[in-house]
């Protein structure tokens, strides 16, 4: 199968899945008894005023009637209204979705960056003095509560050392942010060469990312592990090592062949991390995607809570896309299908 | 001096139970044998015998928990077992090469065969890359793969089986060794590929004179392509001697259940002498392995059997071999 039409076929194939999504989501709102109304109406409306509210948002329709006209403007994009912001929910995601991916980016990037090294030495080494030490603090890793995590180091690293800037935001309050072109501080304080705005959003980057890295370095570390143990112990490498080749080149060989899982697994802990990022941006308050979708369904705002699950749902099946692009093209014997 | 040299090798697997109570395998239990330049030495067996494990030690292939404990191997006046690590991965697959069973999946698969081939030459030449593929056409042409230039483009996946065995006996080929292990050349191939293959080792072992070991369990192909034979029960070899003699003259009670037990003496009338269990490693019997399944066993067979020399070259681990109840049986 050609490549564009691989893209197509993935790409249609998406569709139904989301309609699933929507379906499953909206369905879940409303028999969980997610009802804006009251605290739309406020505590002194009168019966009349509820009943004008539901008519107004459509809430007196049947529930099939509701999920066809909601259907029919997600596909026109239309996702509905806030309440609690009063704006299109769609353009509110767009807003926070580039923050939010700043963060994972960042926080899963560095996580891969440390855990898989750290994974590969510890299994060329099994049951090494380095294997020992990285299996305990992986463990470590796997057991600490995200948000007491992010507020340990809030409390270590701001009130007691005083090395990072209160967490309170992307940026110094004292700072203007950049121009914004992408959406990041970071990148846009870069592209317009103000550097106060970028050092700014880097030193309140910091620790948030760690957090997220050392959330997701653990199970990473764990997964690299076991993976190239696997190789490692493959008929391949072991061939390999009867041909006489120096440990370099099988290191190497032992490496490529593991990456495909490896990568397989970087993606899947993208979008399973996406529930604690919601955790590390409300204890950071980053005001991100992950911030906004917790405080939808906290507060009751049932469109805002419906685009933020097909926004996850949506992120989800690009991310697995891309893993199987790459993989494709690392991997000679993977079919496009 | 011969080629290779194996005096008491002894191999064991040691590890340690849930107690922590360390438990040994004595997997290899004295092998000794030597090998001349240009010959083919058969090793034939039941599963678990230490075919195998008796290639991987010579090779320093072992991996944890098998460890040689004991005993030594000389390749061509080389110690190979106090030999550092660096030195002994030049002589892997270079001096001493080896064909290994399932060859699809020994592979890379993520490197071309072409890659591969010019790889391992590369490495222990040292040379110009250009030279290393220019060698590995060569040896696909030799080995019989057909369009070599284009093949040598092909993933390991895309190959047939019996193509990738000849893959990896070219590979063998690469560096002229002086020793070639075919550790189970032919398991798992078509039986007219394999005696293709067979038949085209044997003509490469003569064309550049290579000594051989082939390691099988299936005693005709050792009968057909090889020089000697090695029988190996429970870690040691019992029976060992030119194809002709052993073959002729079977003194050993396991080398005679195995003949009798071919496909052929079977159907002729012959019945398997030998049922059971191969011995638990864990717990090996006092005496000979074989006592607990052989039916000639008397109270002897709990002493060490002596190595008995039935002429120059042919001998047998047994303690009635050349007079013994067993092989007035077997006549």
């Amino acid at each position: 199968m050609s490549f564009s039409r691989f893209l197509l076929r993935r790409t249609l194939m998406v569709i139904p899945l989301l309609l699933g999504v929507v379906f499953i989501t909206f369905m879940l709102i409303r028999v969980g008894g997610l009802d804006p109304v009251g605290q739309l109406a406020g505590p002194t409306a009168t019966q009349d005023e509820f009943d004008m509210i539901r008519e107004e948002l459509g809430l007196d329709k049947p529930l099939w009637q509701q999920f066809l006209i909601y259907t029919g403007n997600v596909l026109q994009g239309d996702l509905g209204e806030s309440w609690l912001s009063n704006r299109p929910v769609l353009d509110d995601m767009l807003e926070r979705a580039v923050i939010s991916l700043e963060l994972l980016v960042w926080g899963i990037g560095l996580g891969a960056l440390i855990g898989i090294p750290v994974g590969l030495r510890a299994a060329f080494r099994p049951n090494g003095k380095f294997d020992q030490t990285t299996r305990v603090l992986s463990l470590l890793g796997f057991s600490i509560p995200t948000y007491w995590l992010g507020l340990v180091m809030i409390f270590v690293f701001f009130y007691l050392l005083d090395w990072a800037p209160p967490a309170i935001g992307r940026i110094s309050l004292m700072i203007f942010p950049p121009e914004t072109v992408t959406g990041s501080y970071l990148i846009d304080g870069l592209i317009a060469a103000d550097w106060e705005a970028a050092w700014s959003a880097t030193t309140h980057l910091i620790l948030p990312v760690v957090c997220l890295a050392i959330i997701s370095a653990a199970p990473i570390i764990k997964q690299t592990r076991a993976i190239a143990l696997e190789v490692l112990s493959s008929e391949t490498v072991r061939y390999a090592r009867a041909c006489g080749l120096p440990e370099r080149t099988v290191r190497k060989l032992v490496f490529r062949n593991s990456a495909v899982p490896i990568i397989t697994f970087v993606g899947t802990e993208l979008t399973g991390l996406v529930g604690t990022m919601s955790l590390i941006e409300y204890v950071f308050a980053w005001g991100g995607l992950g911030q906004y979708g917790l405080n939808a369904i906290v507060r009751g705002d049932f469109t805002a809570v419906q685009g933020y699950v097909l926004a996850l749902a949506l992120f989800s099946v690009v991310v697995f896309l891309i893993v199987d692009i790459i993989v494709h093209l690392i991997e000679p014997r993977s079919e496009l299908n | 001096m011969s080629l290779l040299e194996v005096e008491n090798l002894r191999t064991h697997f040691i590890s340690r139970d849930i107690d922590n109570q360390i438990r040994v395998a004595q997997a290899l239990n004295d092998v000794s044998f030597t090998l001349e330049a240009g010959k083919v030495l058969g090793f034939v067996g039941e599963t678990g015998a230490g075919k195998s494990l008796t290639a991987q030690s010579i090779c320093g292939l072992l991996r944890p928990p098998a460890r040689i404990v004991g005993g030594s191997v000389f390749f061509d006046g080389q110690d190979l077992r106090e030999m550092p690590e660096d030195d002994l991965n030049a002589i892997r697959g270079d001096q001493i090469a080896m064909v290994v069973q399932n060859p699809r999946t020994s592979l890379d698969p993520l490197t071309r065969i072409g890659d591969q081939l010019a790889r391992i030459h590369q490495t222990h030449s040292g040379g110009p890359i250009s030279t290393s593929r220019e060698r590995a056409l060569e040896m696909m042409e030799a080995v019989g793969i057909p369009d070599p230039t284009n093949r040598a483009k092909s993933w390991p996946h895309e190959l047939s089986g019996g193509m990738a065995q000849r893959v990896l006996i070219a590979m063998a080929l690469m560096n002229n060794p002086k020793l070639l292990i075919a550790d189970e050349p032919t398991t798992g191939l078509d039986v007219t590929v394999q005696a293709q293959i067979l038949d085209l080792l044997k003509g490469l072992t003569e064309r550049f004179g290579m000594a051989m070991i082939v390691i099988t369990h299936d005693l005709g192909i050792v009968a057909h392509y090889s020089d000697e034979i090695a029988v190996m029960f429970a870690g040691t070899i019992v029976e060992a001697g030119p194809v002709v003699d052993v073959f002729n003259n079977p003194q050993h009670p396991y080398t005679q259940s195995l003949i009798a037990s071919t496909p052929e003496k079977l159907q002729i009338g012959g019945s398997a002498k030998l049922g059971g269990q191969p011995p638990d490693l864990y717990n090996l019997p006092s005496g000979c392995p074989l006592r607990t399944r052989c039916s000639f066993a008397q109270e002897i067979c709990a002493t060490p059997p002596p190595r008995r020399q039935i002429n120059d070259t042919h001998y047998s681990v047994c303690h009635f071999s050349g007079k013994s109840p067993a092989n007035g049986s077997a006549s």
